[in-house]
């Protein structure tokens, strides 16, 4: 039997990071996925013949640079097509946009309210430059603020430093930051009713809150930190959807000689005398490795690879108390042809501006609120806050040719619906997400080819995410950092020698960001064996 | 007749300021608008430092809690009655859920710790995060010092559960709704959020510190009362007073309204809410500064109101929330500006004082009722009336025989900026050195002279003399 020096299992995009990394520095390394194709949540496929589909993630924005650049990903076919453009359409008929050109965009701003288009240049600079403060966290291992270890105390210096550095306004900001809804944020900022509430949806992505709720101006800053050619805040599509994203790491760790296998799902860990000396697979094989890391979701990582035994029971407890209460769906459509929004003049009109890029259903923060009130009773929303794309607009290549792509996004749908989901109720569910764009886009469902509804559950069922969580675990401001998964084990290790943590549910997680990959894999290579 | 320093407001704080200054042998005149004062208690701990320096004991305090310190009505008929005796509370958990009474105690216990690190906080001024000054950063370092000695589970507590909900909290550690209900309300006392908002759980904190294990409700206390019999300073009543300051920016006094009198003083010490304080002064200011306060988020939900009341009553404290959905639903009417419907409701029962008031009366709490800033009040007082009998009768007698003699005041009547009785809600980006604006949170204004010793400065609310004192010392 082939002994490696180190298994990774989940092939998502931070298991491959980690094992490019690992293989990078001269590791033998081989990553065990679940399903026939690597990515986990970031992946491409043809639900439809001709129609491809970043199934589940779909924009790219927060691959940190220096993935990119020490793993060369554009030489292994990582391509990035800007999106532009997010147009929000009123229920009054009226529309807000924010182009790539600046200048319109403040034209278009102080149409709505000189004031604020004042005020966005302001508070533009402002989240960049929190961005940037944030920056060096992402890439660092979070330092325990309980333990007296020379490194903690080092590390906890570094960041006092550093924050004090920013100065004293720049550090209230990040505390208000921290701390306030969006809502009220963005309150301090601007007046425009539906500027507020489609910036506030970025601060409700992948969480249980409304924008009223603190906690999440966070996430609002996390979206923030999108870096794309150093441009800041600048999205886009990975050319033949996210799946060339995961391809591309792939395709990049291969190179370094990493070993990948599909159809390969994990049954448990081996541990011997509280050290892991390999997994064992589900259909009986076992394979070795003095290093095991886990990219899955800590719920999978600790209370299913592992068995209870071989934990400490206060870190189990505080694995079963780590929130993931997945919130959002996705709908993704093969059109027949491109819907007419009736917000803007030219709305309908194929290969309009409008989309080229997305458009944000968030009309009014009330509206994104009332979603939520859905929610928190057990409901999918009525009239959903959703996140619009045509990817085949800007990638002609995912589908055939004068048809189109559709993707939406979807919020708030939770993942323990009142009777729980069934066939019915996701159709149901599918039903209100197109009714409400039909509101806005009549005639949008005679379009419609073919339709593929993903609630929270089916996220869990197919990618293997806690409860479709598709943070791997909120980012609620007592999940992150050192507490991220679970204070004492936010440093990649874990109770058991030899086997670590890369998923999206350790620092910094969520997104496409695979920071927590590259952190893992070095702690891996810091720590020997 | 000239002063050493003007205290604008008679309330607990204003008051402790005014003494404290007193006895530092300055001469101290206290302006306030009301020409009577409020015969209600002081719902909130009075700090031992303030008791001890101004010598409260002797001059009559009276702190006082009911016992039980709460009681909820069951869904299935009967009482929760929890007690200041944890073993009699464990007791009366047992019946409704074992499971939750054999988590009491540790429960009790876990917040009781963050509780008194936040205490510890609470008594002095806001760490100053920003300094440089070598005292300052010992004094920090000393707090951090102090909250890594009460163990590391104490750290890891205080970092999870400030920004957390207080229905994930409680979640985590209960399942009968009707303790959860009770002890959410308190996560959400004066608060325009619901119990699944992030940060209500440090608003639970806050109301449980000063409280002994297990007690989740502040206390009562006659401090106001108690410090204006106090000699030593001198009170004018029914005066508006609004400050008074050069070109050059210094301070020269305040001017009285409606009298018109002018008074220099070379300090004024405000204890009236921040954007109160400066709303007429904004001209003058940074326009940076003027932002921040008027920034200042102090959303008034709650309504109170009293209920005359001969003889003895039903209950001591009445909370009916009895769940946290419930107090969910209460809150999403207020998120679109309306009364909720079905309200959370507080009874207390406030026994006579003996002082020719006759009989007692019952104090009422009812959230939400946000602040809308105008309309006709009348048929909104008849309805929201018509709601808290609605869900207080079935449980409190009292209220369904002398429904007509309940008094409701709506935030948006008494004098406070948008009705808030806190000056400032006390939320995590409100909170120590962010109170009462970022960087002026040492009870010093960008106008020489002029100081805040308010509930909207640190450390807030719930807390009468707090703010007073740490601000006199400060001035001193």
């Amino acid at each position: 039997m082939k002994q490696y020096d180190v298994i990774v299992i989940g092939g998502g995009h931070n298991g491959l990071v980690a094992a490019a990394y690992l293989a990078l520095a001269g590791r033998s390394v081989l990553v065990l996925e679940r399903r026939p194709r690597v990515g986990g949540a970031a992946v491409t496929e043809e639900i439809f013949p001709g129609f491809k589909f970043s199934m589940f993630s779909y924009v790219v924005s927060l691959l940190r640079p220096e993935i990119i650049r020490d793993l060369d990903l554009p030489r292994h076919g990582l391509h990035i097509l800007p999106l532009e453009s997010t147009v929000t359409p009123m229920e009054n008929g009226d529309h807000l946009a924010a182009w790539a050109d600046h200048d319109e965009t403040r034209r278009e701003l102080y149409r709505h309210s000189p004031r604020d288009a004042e005020a966005y240049d302001e508070y533009g600079r402002l989240m960049h430059f929190m961005a940037q403060a944030v920056k060096p966290i992402l890439s660092m291992v979070p330092p325990d603020p309980t333990s007296f270890a020379p490194g903690d105390l080092a590390g906890l210096l570094k960041l006092g430093k550093h924050f004090r550095g920013l100065g004293a306004e720049r550090l209230h900001a990040l505390v208000k930051l921290m701390t306030m809804s969006s809502a009220d944020f963005l309150d301090e900022w601007f007046e425009t009713d539906v500027l507020k509430a489609t910036k506030s949806a970025s601060g409700i992505i992948g969480t249980f809150l409304g924008p009223r709720s603190p906690g999440t101006a966070y996430v609002l800053l996390h979206h923030y930190m999108g870096e794309l050619d150093g441009v800041f805040r600048a999205w886009g599509f990975a050319k033949g959807g996210t799946g060339a994203v995961s391809e591309a790491i792939a395709s990049a760790a291969r190179s370094f000689g990493a070993e990948i296998r599909c159809d390969a799902p994990v049954a448990r860990v081996i541990v011997k005398h509280g050290r892991v000396s390999g997994v064992a697979l589900e259909h009986g094989d076992e394979v070795r490795a003095d290093i095991v890391v886990s990219s899955l979701d800590p719920r999978r990582t600790f209370l299913q690879l592992l068995e209870a035994k071989d934990l400490p029971s206060d870190f189990v407890s505080d694995i079963k108390r780590f929130k993931f209460r997945g919130s959002s769906g996705k709908v993704n459509l093969a059109l027949d042809a491109l819907p007419t929004f009736t917000c803007m003049p030219d709305g309908g009109s194929a290969g309009s501006r409008l989309h080229r890029g997305a458009v944000s259903i968030s009309p009014s923060l009330d509206y994104v609120e009332r979603a939520y009130d859905d929610a928190k009773y057990g409901e999918f929303s009525r009239r959903p806050y959703m996140d619009i794309v045509f990817p085949s607009m800007i990638d002609p290549g995912m589908a055939p040719p004068g048809k189109h792509v559709m993707s939406i996004f979807v919020q708030y749908a939770p993942y323990n619906v009142n009777g729980g989901w069934t066939d019915a109720k996701r159709e149901a569910f599918g039903d209100a997400v197109v009714n409400t764009v039909e509101n806005f886009a009549p005639g949008f469902k005679s379009l419609i080819l073919h339709r593929q509804v993903i609630t929270p559950l089916d996220i869990e069922r197919i990618t293997g995410l806690s409860e479709g969580n598709i943070f791997a675990g909120e980012l609620a401001l007592h999940q992150l950092f050192f507490l991220r998964p679970a204070p004492g084990w936010a440093k990649f290790a874990t109770p058991v020698r030899g086997f670590y943590q890369c998923g999206s549910g350790t620092h910094p997680g969520g997104g496409i960001m695979g920071a927590s990959g590259r952190l893992g894999a070095m702690t891996v290579l810091k720590n020997g064996r | 007749m000239s002063y050493d320093a003007i205290i604008i407001g008679a309330g607990a704080n204003g008051l402790v300021t005014a003494h404290s200054l007193a006895r530092a042998g300055k001469r101290v005149l206290v302006v306030e608008r009301e020409e009577k004062p409020d015969p209600a208690l002081d719902i909130g701990w009075v700090p031992s430092q303030v008791v001890r320096e101004l010598n409260l004991d002797r001059q009559g305090l009276r702190v006082s809690r009911p016992d039980p310190w709460i009681a909820a009505p069951l869904a299935g008929g009967g009482t929760l009655e929890l007690w200041c005796d944890m073993a009699r509370s464990v007791e009366a958990i047992r019946r409704i859920s074992p499971a939750d009474a054999s988590r009491w105690p540790d429960f009790c216990a876990r917040i009781h710790t963050l509780a008194t690190i936040l205490e510890r906080l609470y008594v002095v001024p806001p760490p100053d995060i920003e300094s440089r000054n070598p005292r300052e950063l010992a004094r920090i370092a000393g707090l951090g010092l102090y909250a890594r000695r009460l163990g590391k589970q104490a750290i890891i507590d205080l970092a999870r559960v400030l920004p957390m909900s207080i229905a994930e909290l409680l979640d985590d550690w209960f399942e009968s709704d009707a303790l959860k209900g009770v002890l959410g309300a308190l996560g959400v006392w004066h608060l325009k959020q619901g119990p699944r908002s992030g940060g209500t759980a440090f608003n639970f904190l806050h109301h449980h510190v000063g409280s002994p294990l297990g007690v989740f409700r502040p206390p009562l206390s006659n401090i106001t009362a108690v410090l204006l019999s106090m000699p030593g300073v001198e009170i004018r009543r029914g005066q508006k007073a609004m400050t008074v300051h050069g070109r050059d920016g210094r301070l020269r006094g305040v001017v009285l309204g409606p009298s018109g009198d002018t008074i220099d003083a070379p300090l004024v010490v405000s204890s009236a809410d921040p954007r109160a304080t400066f709303e007429h002064l904004k001209q003058d200011l940074d326009p940076e500064f003027v932002r921040a306060i008027d920034n200042i988020k102090c959303r008034g939900v709650v309504a109170t109101g009293t209920l005359e009341w001969q003889g003895p009553t039903s209950f001591k404290q009445l909370c009916i929330a009895p769940s946290l959905e419930y107090l969910e639903r209460a809150y999403d009417a207020a998120k679109y500006g309306r009364d909720s419907e079905r309200p959370y409701v507080e009874l207390r029962a406030e026994e006579g004082e003996g002082e020719g008031e006759g009989g007692g009366r019952i104090h009422v709490h009812v959230q939400y009722v946000p602040f809308t800033g105008g309309g006709s009040h009348d048929d909104r007082r008849r309805a929201l009336k018509a709601a808290v009998v609605g869900v207080a009768a079935p449980h409190a007698p009292e209220v369904r025989t002398a429904a007509e003699r309940l008094r409701l005041t709506l935030p948006d009547e008494p004098e406070l900026t948008e009705g808030h009785l806190y000056h400032g809600e006390l939320t995590l980006d409100q909170i120590l050195f962010m109170r009462p604006v970022p960087g002026w949170s040492r009870y010093r204004t960008p106008i020489n002279g002029l100081y805040l010793c308010g509930s909207g400065t640190h450390p807030g609310g719930a807390i009468p003399g707090a703010a007073g004192r740490n601000a006199a010392r400060e001035i001193l």
